[in-house]
């Protein structure tokens, strides 16, 4: 709250010595933009090229685009976007409900931290050794056939829990949870407790309170929840190379294998989808973020 | 929902018990009290999703066959294996190497940045694009650099490209953290030791940033384990370079003989990672 408050006062700005600011933020913004834009940019450029014995011809076509469709690879698009979609509704349904009672319903604020410590460390973990460890667990000689088979459930090994869409759903799943929860969290726990006791009090039942106070100014959140788990599960890649067992083919392998290949224009293509997806998707959260953002109220949730 | 909600809600309850019956049956749903149980459970289940596999991993890297489901008979085998074995040396190092010059620059433009940020009439826009890698996945930043860097402007991928690759994924959360406590500084401070004649560079080092560093070596920290860590960006810019994830990349991904030894690795790297981040990260969320 003292950081939201000293904010908003205009006097905070000018007062301090502007040691490196003006200019070093230009400076920065140079690098980045040449580091981060730029490449984006550049690669989405790529796919309107060709390629003649390994050498780019720098003649715009549509050539590469066409191909997509003639070879067949668009097909893949549509089974990541079915991917992506289906584990970004799970996410979300399950990020949900869990971000609502860590935002409102915990009251213990260590219990708070342990969960928050809990969801940021997957960010700092090595993901093959993670995920790989998967396929001890969902084999056919894995744990969870094993505990079948012997308590009798089942008469021989399940083979659908590895190398199927089943096991690489549920690896993206693990992956994608935190990044689904923070940002519901964030907005959820910026809503003003006296908003939903307002709410109770004017005779709102828990739907009502539910569906016109807390879903309107919690959906920056969930807009930003479905970006980050919809955009990365659109280029996945070590889920399914490693749960996939080749069986399961999605756009970020067809990423990798076209630039091995050499094959520029076509890697360009297919990433310029991913792009495209993400800067839709960036557009939405910045029309649901607009005019409801503040620097400071980014971090307000941590302070209390 | 909060306790104090559901007691306000039910003083308030005006309508009686006969009428409350013909409610809709989806606001008798919500007005139910095991939300919270089901929340609680769907976390938790999330959670084990993503830490129960870290905890097989340990227990699988002292079994004899690490691929199978079965953790008997347990051996120290591949700890034996891992130690005699010098090819992970070179990733090893270099990974570390890599991982403190991403965190020292980390730190330094990071403080830089974020001081400029709570400074700027409207910090939006330049946040905006500092943040924009947190939203681009790492497989396609990684391809975008390689088709820049490699065929655009035909250079020798090495080194310095795995460290552009990993400060664009370090960065922004390195950026994030030190923006925590450059917006909880109190400027009065250095209005404070301006009165009393301080030139800006003194009021810098002697009262901002012993106060910033707290979040500077959280940053730090958090932008080396990153880049240790990272594989997506780095599989396409490492050029012949080798770091420990790509290492363990391709060891997992052939299905080679050396995963009894990748499990071990990752095990001892975690074993000394996990409690370093936990209570760092408890520290910095619990903290009033």
């Amino acid at each position: 709250m003292t950081a939201l408050a000293l904010s908003s006062s205009p006097r905070r700005r000018w007062r301090l010595p502007g040691t490196a600011t003006g200019w070093f933020t230009g400076w920065f913004l140079v690098m980045w933009i040449g580091v981060v834009v730029l490449p984006l940019l550049i690669i989405s450029a790529f796919s309107f090229f060709s390629m003649r014995q390994y050498q780019i011809v720098y003649d715009p076509t549509f050539a590469t685009w066409t191909s997509l469709v003639e070879t067949g690879r668009w097909v893949v698009v549509l089974r990541t976007i079915r991917f992506a979609v289906s584990v970004t509704f799970l996410e979300i349904l399950v990020a949900f409900p869990f971000a609502l009672w860590l935002a409102k319903g915990c009251r213990s604020a260590a219990v708070r931290a342990g969960v928050i410590t809990l969801l940021t460390i997957p960010f700092f973990i090595d993901a093959s050794s993670r995920i790989i460890v998967w396929r001890s667990i969902l084999g056919t000689n894995g744990v969870v056939n094993n505990l079948l088979v012997g308590s009798g459930l089942i008469d021989k090994p399940l083979t659908w829990l590895l190398y199927s869409d089943f096991s690489v759903s549920f690896g993206m799943f693990g992956s994608y949870f935190p990044t689904a929860v923070f940002p519901i969290f964030l907005t959820l726990s910026l809503i003003d407790d006296d908003l939903i006791k307002a709410s109770a009090d004017l005779g709102a039942s828990r739907l009502q309170t539910l569906r016109h106070v807390i879903l309107p100014l919690a959906m920056p959140g969930i807009v930003g929840g479905i970006v980050f788990t919809f955009v990365p599960l659109m280029a996945a890649w070590i889920e399914p190379q490693l749960l996939g067992g080749g069986q399961v083919n999605l756009l970020g392998q067809s990423i990798q294998s076209a630039l091995t290949n050499l094959n520029y224009p076509v890697a360009a293509a297919l990433s310029t989808i991913v792009i495209a997806v993400l800067v839709l998707m960036l557009a939405a959260l910045v029309v649901s973020l607009r005019g409801r953002f503040k620097m400071s109220s980014l971090f307000q949730s941590l302070d209390r | 929902m909060t306790p104090a909600v559901t007691s306000v809600a039910e003083t308030n309850a005006i309508p009686p018990r006969g009428r409350k019956m013909q409610r809709p049956l989806l606001d008798r749903i919500a007005e139910a009290s095991g939300w919270n149980v089901v929340a609680i459970a769907l976390g938790t289940i999330a959670l084990a999703l993503i830490y129960g596999p870290l905890i097989w991993l340990g227990v699988m890297s002292f079994s004899a066959e690490p691929l199978s489901g079965k953790p008997y008979p347990l051996t120290f085998a591949h700890y034996g294996l891992l130690f005699s074995n010098d090819k992970w040396h070179a990733p090893f190092v270099k990974s570390v190497v890599l991982g403190l010059v991403v965190a020292l620059a980390c730190m330094i433009v990071g403080t830089f940045l974020a001081r400029a940020l709570v400074r700027l009439k409207r910090p939006g826009g330049v946040l905006f694009v500092a943040l924009l890698p947190l939203f681009v996945p790492g497989l396609t930043i990684g391809a975008a650099l390689f088709i820049f860097l490699r065929t655009t402007l035909d250079l020798r991928l090495g080194m310095w490209s795995l460290f552009i690759g990993h400060m664009v994924w370090a960065f922004p959360f390195a950026l994030l953290l030190i923006l925590i406590v450059t917006i909880r500084f109190d400027v009065k401070l250095i209005q404070a030791a301006e009165d009393l004649g301080a030139k800006p560079l003194r009021c810098f080092l002697d009262i901002e940033l012993p106060l910033l560093m707290p979040g500077i070596s959280g940053a730090g920290i958090f932008s080396f384990l990153l880049s240790f860590n990272e594989l997506l960006r780095s599989t396409f810019l490492r050029g012949s370079e080798t770091t420990m994830p790509v290492y363990n990349w391709a060891m997992a991904s052939a299905q080679q003989s050396q995963v009894p030894i990748v499990f071990s690795l990752s095990t001892l790297i975690l074993a000394v990672t996990l409690p370093l981040m936990g209570g760092l990260f408890f520290m910095l969320f619990a903290r009033k």
